[in-house]
């Protein structure tokens, strides 16, 4: 297991300059296609932003949100989870088609596959910048201001990152075996969606049990929303979470261990696969 | 003093999985792509691999490039070797410059050798203002001729050339020859696979006949065309009838019978 662990991470940091350029060459070719290119990267989650703010927030007439004692309006408290949710969720699906859309590089050359995860992480990482930049924005207009606590923001966004590598690489090669892990995840994103509390507040829950809400908690992804919110919001630290901290790190590492083994198992015969 | 090879195939076999035509039968055959191969290339030489359709020469090639990995016997290969095909991955919304740019990335160059290589691909690939154009408005001659540039910039120790020649003119194909001859006076190994006969008599000193992914011969290279040359007008003056038997009969040695089913059954052709 060890074995395989340090053949992917070597793996990657010997190449680098390879995932740099292939992300962003991936990036240029998308923005190519369309007319308007980088615009599309902000404005389609704005208007999904919009969407969700209008559904739940204008119809369903959701009220300031209180957690710990600080009220937030719902716009912003909802976007403050949903910013994260575009990183995540995009990874996840590219994620698991990251070695089989790269059919015709690894077909015609030596290739190091381990790498091509990372690359559909970096390529994200760059849109979910650009997220950023304009939800700062947005935020100090409406009286949102950065504080010292902001800082975090950089380790939860790291840990997005490596669950995510750790996840891809999981599902990437799951999806060579089985061409069917990439619909059964499409599906699974919607739930997940709804299922995270991203849209909705996890003290709503207070009438179910109280298991549910553990369940709900035991959520990688709702680690890192929570976190990003905590950053924006609450400023109670990391180590406030030190619970779901420990638990995030260990489905990361039980996918990472899990994902570079059948990685370094399966690294000749994705050609076969195709 | 023993003769050093670059590459050495000891009893070298590839195995596919077929889908069985009847559901129910859930023993999938499994099919010999390469069976049984034995050879050794010395180093520096150039051969010439000759086959029909269907006889193994693409897999021969991606495994002899180390894309793929066999299933049986023991292949050892010394030095780098690189792929040089006609369909290769450039992407068609970026430039030509960015696909050199993107392609040397992809194959592990540094960010200085991939500067170095631009000009020798721009030069060779003859295709000037269109540098800048995305690959998506080139013409078919033009996209094989700036993938073969880059390949060939690569430099590589061992060079497994996949019907390149076969597109692009003939002005550009005896462009390549020479580049070819060149390497060959570096003293770089050279597998050469291509359909035409008279361009592996011109440049290759031994061939290789696969047929019905066995090796058939393997010598030298006027014994082998004339052989390969003679087997094609045999094949090609039978009936239809006794063609599809030959066929049929070739197809029936390459499978293994009742084999346990594989984890994946995945069909694979080439």
């Amino acid at each position: 297991m060890f074995k395989s662990m340090k053949y992917v991470i070597h793996e990657n940091f010997t190449n680098l300059f390879r995932i740099y350029s292939i992300s962003k060459y991936e990036l240029l070719a998308d923005m190519r296609d369309t007319r308007l290119g980088l615009f599309w990267n902000f404005a389609h989650p704005l208007i999904q932003v919009l969407t969700y703010w209008f559904a739940f927030g204008v119809v369903f007439n959701k009220k300031d949100v209180m957690v710990y004692n600080v009220s937030v309006p719902y716009i912003f408290w909802m976007m403050g989870g949903m910013v994260i949710w575009f990183f995540i969720s995009p990874c996840i699906t590219n994620g698991c088609n990251a070695i089989f859309s790269k059919t015709n590089v690894i077909t015609k050359m030596k290739f190091p596959v381990s790498v091509l995860p990372a690359t559909v992480v970096l390529k994200e990482l760059f849109n979910h910048f650009c997220l950023m930049i304009i939800l700062f924005i947005i935020y100090f207009i409406f009286g949102v201001y950065p504080t010292i606590q902001w800082i975090e923001l950089l380790y939860y966004c790291f840990s997005a990152v490596i669950f995510s590598i750790s996840l891809s690489l999981t599902t990437s090669v799951l999806n060579m075996l089985i061409r069917d892990t990439r619909k059964m995840i499409l599906a699974i994103m919607r739930l997940l969606l709804y299922l995270t509390p991203i849209l909705w507040n996890l003290n709503s829950l207070n009438s179910m049990p109280r298991w549910v809400g553990y369940i709900m908690k035991a959520n990688p992804i709702y680690y890192l929303v929570q976190g990003y919110r905590d950053c924006f919001f609450y400023h109670k630290g990391i180590l406030f979470y030190h619970n779901s901290m420990i638990l995030f790190w260990l489905i990361t590492f039980i996918l990472f261990a899990f994902g570079s083994s059948m990685m370094y198992k399966f690294k000749h015969k994705f050609i076969d696969m195709i | 003093m023993e003769q050093e090879y670059a590459i050495e195939f000891n009893h070298v076999s590839k195995i596919y999985s077929l889908k069985s035509k009847d559901k129910k039968n859930t023993n999938d055959k499994r099919f010999y792509a390469l069976k049984d191969i034995n050879f050794k290339i010395p180093k520096g030489e150039v051969v010439g691999i000759l086959g029909t359709n269907g006889s193994g020469k693409s897999t021969m090639s991606i495994i002899l490039a180390g894309i793929s990995d066999i299933d049986e016997g023991e292949m050892i290969v010394k030095g780098e070797q690189a792929l040089i095909g006609i369909q290769l991955g450039l992407n068609q919304q970026l430039t030509g410059e960015e696909n050199i740019e993107l392609k040397g990335a992809l194959l592990g160059l540094s960010k200085k050798k991939i500067e170095e290589i631009k000009q020798m691909v721009i030069d060779f690939a003859e295709i000037g203002d269109f540098l800048y154009q995305p690959v998506k408005k080139y013409s078919s001659g033009m996209k094989s001729r700036l993938g073969f540039s880059i390949n060939l910039a690569l430099n590589p120790d061992i060079l497994i050339i996949d019907e390149a020649l076969s597109v692009g003119d003939k002005g550009f194909a005896q462009k390549c020859l020479n580049k070819m001859n060149e390497l060959k006076l570096e003293g770089k190994t050279i597998v050469f696979i291509s359909h035409s006969l008279p361009q592996v008599r011109e440049f290759c000193d031994k061939a290789m006949w696969i047929e019905g992914g066995m090796l058939k011969e393997y010598g030298n290279i006027n014994d082998v065309c004339d052989h390969y040359a003679e087997y094609v007008d045999y094949y090609n003056h039978l009936s239809n009838a006794d063609k599809k038997k030959e066929r049929d009969a070739k197809f029936e040695k390459r499978i293994i019978p009742n084999s346990k089913k594989g984890f994946f059954s995945s069909l694979l052709r080439w």
